[in-house]
């Protein structure tokens, strides 16, 4: 029993359960929150659940929901992948589940935020609305067919502890890719 | 080994696809739906329309009754009525504007919110607006305005804050004047 439990790889082990978790959490914690005055107008974004509040009204994005989809089976197939690579890294099948599970969560990660950074540029170059990443700014945006008016909004915006638990799930599954050739060296008879 | 990497390359590339491809068939003869959601548009055509259970439209506030004059201190006070169009409980936390004769533009003195008004969705709220004359001001209601017992004043720099939305009309959007007592009218 000792025997097997050393042959484990942990750091894979705790990165894909916390990759499940992760996609637990972000069901009802955004990664990312943004809101607009008194919450007039909120987003809450993850790779797995993203959606738009507006004047009370609810609302997602098609094309948001389908990448939401593809964000989230991934990691839940990285998960799954990396839990079974865990518990058995010196057989055969497992290096090719520990290469399919290993990158997904930081690629998730890295698209999330890259996303986000590509988003808050366009509004900013495009429509002129200066949308924080993190912290508060104020906006003034410009009404259409009211020439004289104008609108100010005071954007409250910042990453959640979701976030920084799935930095942490994808910094653990590198870490196990790492570990890998300590744990699956299969000893000579 | 071989074939498990062929599988697993396989559901990577079916997870990538297959979402993308129902969303884009659900969608085919909308394509714009797939990033301007139905609920979206209905919201902006409700409050812009007046239509529809998100809103009866943006509505400019109501003036009740006649404005107060304070002789003493110069103040008046002016209240309005505001309907909450909006499906959410909102605040009206400030409202600021400087007011000015409409035949003169001379300036006249500033106005602004008693006190924030939060009012629930579909409700009316009362907003009371304090004002003061400046002493140039009652300088030109006796040389100009004299014998009128009403005189017709214009809203500039116009200002709301509206649950954190800052609102800012200049006297073109404000549209038309707006009637007060005189203060040095005597009958």
């Amino acid at each position: 029993m000792k025997g097997w439990l050393a042959k484990i790889n942990w750091f894979g082990f705790a990165g894909g359960v916390l990759t499940i978790l992760v996609i637990v959490v972000s069901l009802v914690y955004p990664w990312w929150q943004l809101s607009v005055g008194d919450d007039l107008m909120t987003i809450n974004a993850s790779p797995v659940n993203t959606n738009f509040g507006f004047l009370g009204t609810g609302f997602s994005i098609p094309f948001i929901w389908a990448l939401n989809v593809i964000g989230l089976l991934s990691l839940l197939l990285s998960g799954v992948a990396m839990i079974i690579y865990s518990i058995m890294p010196a057989k055969s099948f497992a290096k090719p589940l520990l290469d399919f599970g290993y990158k997904k969560p930081l690629f998730t990660f890295l698209f999330f935020i890259i996303g986000l950074f590509v988003v808050t540029v366009f509004l900013q170059n495009v429509f002129s609305i200066n949308l924080p990443l993190m912290g508060t700014a104020t906006s003034t945006v410009p009404i259409p067919f009211a020439s004289g008016t104008s609108l100010t909004l005071l954007l409250s915006a910042g990453f959640q502890w979701s976030f920084w638990l799935a930095a942490v799930a994808a910094g653990l599954c590198i870490v196990a890719r790492l570990y890998h050739k300590k744990v699956a060296v299969v000893p000579h008879a | 080994m071989g074939k498990i990497r062929l599988l697993l390359t396989v559901i990577t590339i079916v997870i990538v696809v297959v979402p993308l491809l129902g969303t884009l068939l659900a969608y085919q003869g909308n394509l714009l739906g797939m990033f301007v959601p139905p609920e979206m548009t209905e919201i902006v055509d409700d409050l812009v329309s007046g239509n529809g259970d998100n809103g009866g439209g943006l509505e400019p506030p109501k003036m009740v009754g006649e404005p107060q004059y304070d002789e003493a201190s110069h103040t008046f006070a002016v209240t309005f009525e505001y309907k909450n169009s909006f499906p959410l409980n909102i605040t009206v936390k400030s409202l600021t504007g400087n007011i000015a004769c409409k035949e003169h533009g001379f300036p006249l003195g500033n106005a602004s919110l008693s006190e924030p008004v939060s009012i629930n969705a579909g409700d009316t709220g009362t907003l009371t607006v304090f004002g003061k004359w400046t002493d140039e001001a009652i300088n030109h209601f006796q040389n100009e305005h004299a014998n009128e017992e009403n005189v017709e004043v214009v809203l500039l720099d116009f200002v709301v804050d509206i649950s954190g939305l800052r609102l800012e009309l200049d006297q073109s959007q404000i549209g038309q004047g707006i009637q007060v007592p005189n203060p040095v009218y005597e009958g």
